[in-house]
């Protein structure tokens, strides 16, 4: 529960070096490829169907594919030019996706939609929300429109900028250069929720974004200090940090009158309602020792990982990086090459050299109970994984294995490096097929 | 193939390994042995690499046989060792300590899946068995030796083989003086010091004496986070508040409650064994269970039982109950509370649905 004189926690948890090197190199634009190749999944849900034909001339904020499903959403050209196809490239999740093949004009020419007026009501800024393609950009990717609707209503809106994965700065940043926006952003998407009382969430350790954020406090606007903790920043850890609900297992935060979004989230709102901006380019964090030119860069949706790397390598030997990373080192995907692209949701992407990445092998677990007394969801993984072995995927399911968020702590924590949190998934993964019967 | 590492998250590990919570360990039972050496010379240092020695080649050796992947690297038999030959008595012959190792090492730990798998704790195991195989020298104890000789440091090598020790150097330990006045209901206390206690000037086993050497080491672990420290807090805290309360019509509630304390090798136990990763359960109240149990079973022991102390055997009964106690799992986060009456009312529904079906269906009902 939060405290008046304690900063607002969940219990459990971990502690991973913070390796924020970043958190102090502002936010430059990156520089544009001259080939975009553009995602129509770069959300949860349908992909978005493609509205231009090859040889089109398309402009920089130019709608070319909509969304094709309850659940899917807009994608908007980030530069000007001209399509020159379309392909099937993998994703940085693992998967497969069509692709909007743009060559840059480096004309820039702009095609925005009408700013909204000043007193914009709820259902206007949904629908502007929904128009502009914005999804949650913490990384699930959720369309941001269906979540400000929810059945029963909210009358919280938690804004996270916890970013409690190592190495990620982006929102840090975001939060302290455009804290006006991000403050108008909260209060638009608090507006079309109709919620009472807004909070932006921030980790004690960014107390530059506090201070930024704190003149814009008032008006059932609150920013709230919480414990630099792993993982902080998770929905529900989140939601019971800053008000003392809990969701339970299965259930949204909806179901207990919350609704979380992510500190960028609201800046592509404010931008989408002030300045008819849609969501096409976002902030970015290069991190790791792999790359010379760490920092954070607002990079287009469509831009090349290999070109992110290309850009920010310097003179470093491309033997240097073992390990690449879509996402923090916690939560995020590793990739077996640079052919995929940016999306709304990439917030960093990490060039881990062989001392950043753990490779240590497995051994016997010691019963040592550290992966039990650390998981924020009270579940037991080693018990988890001990039925997995024995492919007793019943007894998991028993064991509550569903109500894992994944965050990857008890992996984290385990002395004997066992893979816990992957024993996990694949318990979920089979229990999803029906199996463990 | 892939230029780059590919694997599922997470894509780091904290730096804690077993070989470091191993290494973390020998390091607390440190102050212990250098104590052991300072009260009873150098026979202890002996008897501990002796225990040692066994318990690693023993573990090499099972691998070696059963071609299983070598282990002795993560550095647990070593902690074994240690603890076993500080649980002994400091002078008992050098075959005493090498069978228990062996014992604790073959019998209790690899015979069980090795590390994280046995059931009881390896050491207290094996000095059962020694209790119980050599009756004799296990409850012999000599008196510390006078330090200002420093040939007294070797003295006791030449007694060790002796199955019969002179009696000018054996001595009580004060254990036997509070179970003869709990007989004659006599001040237990009388002619002991809590100081001597405290520092290990006392007859006793070699490593368990020195509370205060075995508090060094526990606050170590506690402040590396090498042990839960709920489980010597609850263990000592049972002890005091089960001697006061067996103890209160005795007149020497405080007598007792301090000597049960210091005594009987108890807080080395609570820091060292109880605390034993794969058999200590882990939840908030199966912990408070297993240290209140811990604390009733060792006062049970000492004031009813035959035996002095009671620590050993109080260990290994919870042990065996510690599986039952895993099984008290917390709720999920947010998952709300139900009632223990809606509990019982779905079971019974449960149960005469069971019946039900079974009935349908046929199906022979044993």
């Amino acid at each position: 529960m939060p405290h008046k004189f304690m900063l607002g926690t969940f219990r459990h948890g971990t502690h991973p070096p913070a390796s924020k090197g970043t958190a102090d190199i502002p936010l430059s634009p990156a520089e544009v490829p001259e080939e975009i190749r553009l995602p129509l999944s770069q959300h949860i849900g349908a992909p978005a169907r493609e509205i231009v034909s090859v040889g089109d001339r398309v402009l920089e904020g130019q709608l070319v594919a909509e969304p094709s499903g309850y659940v899917s959403a807009a994608v908007h050209s980030p530069v000007s030019g001209i399509v020159r196809g379309f392909v099937t490239l993998p994703t940085a999740t693992g998967g497969k996706c069509r692709h909007i093949v743009i060559e840059n004009d480096f004309l820039y020419e702009k095609s925005f939609l009408a700013p909204l007026p000043e007193d914009a009501d709820a259902e206007a800024i949904k629908a502007r929300i929904a128009e502009a393609g914005i999804v949650g950009m913490g990384g699930a990717g959720f369309p941001t429109h269906i979540k400000l609707s929810p059945r029963g209503g909210a009358d919280i809106l938690v804004v996270n900028g916890a970013e409690c994965e190592p190495y990620i700065t982006c929102d840090c940043r975001l939060m302290t250069e455009k804290a006006e926006e991000v403050a108008d952003g909260v209060r638009l998407l608090k507006r079309a929720l109709g919620a009472e009382k807004a909070f932006i969430a921030v980790e004690d350790n960014k107390r530059e974004a506090v201070a930024a954020l704190r003149p814009f406090e008032g008006d059932g606007l609150e920013v709230v200090r919480l414990r630099v903790k792993y993982p902080q920043g998770a929905e529900k850890q989140l939601i019971y940090a800053v008000t003392g609900r809990k969701v339970p297992p299965g259930a949204l935060p909806a179901d207990v009158g919350c609704v979380v979004d992510n500190v960028h989230t609201a800046y592509a709102v404010s931008r989408a309602v002030r300045c008819g901006e849609p969501l096409y380019m976002r902030a970015l964090t290069v991190a790791g020792g792999g790359v010379e030119k760490q920092g954070n860069f607002w990079v287009r949706s469509g831009t090349p990982y290999s070109f992110v790397y290309e850009k920010t390598r310097g003179d470093l030997a491309e033997t240097v990086t073992d390990k690449v990373i879509s996402g923090g080192p916690m939560m995020g995907f590793a990739q077996a090459g640079l052919e995929a692209c940016c999306t709304k949701t990439t917030s960093a992407l990490l060039f881990l050299d062989a001392k950043q990445i753990s490779r240590a092998a497995a051994s016997e677990c010691i019963n040592c109970g550290r992966c039990f007394r650390s998981c924020p969801m009270f579940l037991s993984p080693r018990e988890i994984e001990h039925a997995v072995l024995d492919e007793d995927f019943a007894r998991a399911e028993k064991l509550n294995v569903n109500a894992c968020i994944e965050c990857g702590t008890c992996s984290y924590v385990c002395p004997a490096k066992r893979p816990l949190v992957q024993a996990v998934r694949l318990a979920k993964k089979t229990l999803r097929r029906g199996g463990g019967k | 193939m892939s230029k780059y590492i590919v694997s599922a998250s997470p894509h780091i590990t904290s730096p804690a390994t077993t070989r470091r919570i191993m290494l973390d360990v020998i390091i607390a039972l440190l102050p212990a042995l250098v104590a052991a050496m300072l009260l009873y010379g150098f026979y202890t240092l002996f008897m501990a690499v002796l225990s040692v020695g066994t318990a690693v080649f023993c573990e090499w050796l099972f691998n070696v046989i059963t071609r299983r992947r070598q282990t002795v690297g993560d550095l647990s038999a070593i902690v074994t060792g240690l603890i076993l030959a500080l649980n002994l008595p400091p002078v008992v012959p050098f075959y005493v300590p090498m069978v228990g190792a062996a014992f604790a090492i073959i019998i209790v730990k690899m015979l069980f899946g090795g590390i994280g798998r046995n059931f009881a704790n390896p050491a207290i195991t094996a000095r059962i068995f020694l209790m119980l195989a050599w009756a004799g020298v296990m409850t012999r104890f000599v008196a510390p030796i006078d330090l200002s000789d420093g040939a007294n440091l070797f003295v006791y090598f030449k007694e060790a083989l002796n199955i019969d020790l002179p009696a000018a150097i054996t001595t009580a330990t004060p254990f036997d003086a509070v179970k003869q006045a709990l007989e004659s209901g006599a001040n237990p206390a009388e002619g002991l010091s809590a100081l001597d206690m405290f520092l290990g000037r006392i007859g006793g086993s070699a490593g368990e004496v020195s509370t205060l050497a075995v508090l060094i080491g526990g606050i170590y672990l506690a402040v590396r986070r090498v042990i839960d420290v709920r489980i010597p807090v609850i263990y000592i805290s049972a002890v005091a508040v089960f001697t006061a309360i067996f103890y209160a019509d005795t007149g020497y509630v405080g007598e007792y409650v301090w000597t049960y304390l210091l005594g009987g090798g108890l807080v080395f136990g609570a820091v060292f064994m109880a605390t034993d990763y794969s058999t200590s359960p882990k939840g908030g109240v199966a912990v408070l269970i297993y240290g209140v149990g811990l604390g009733l079973l060792t006062v049970i022991i000492r004031k009813f039982g035959s035996m002095n102390e009671g620590v050993s055997y109080a260990v290994l009964l919870m042990n065996i109950v510690t599986p039952l106690l895993d099984r008290i799992r917390p709720r999920p986060f947010g998952t709300p509370r139900v009632k223990l009456s809606d509990k019982w009312l779905a079971w019974k529904r449960n149960r005469a649905r069971k019946k039900e079906s079974a009935a349908e269906g046929g199906e022979c009902v044993a």
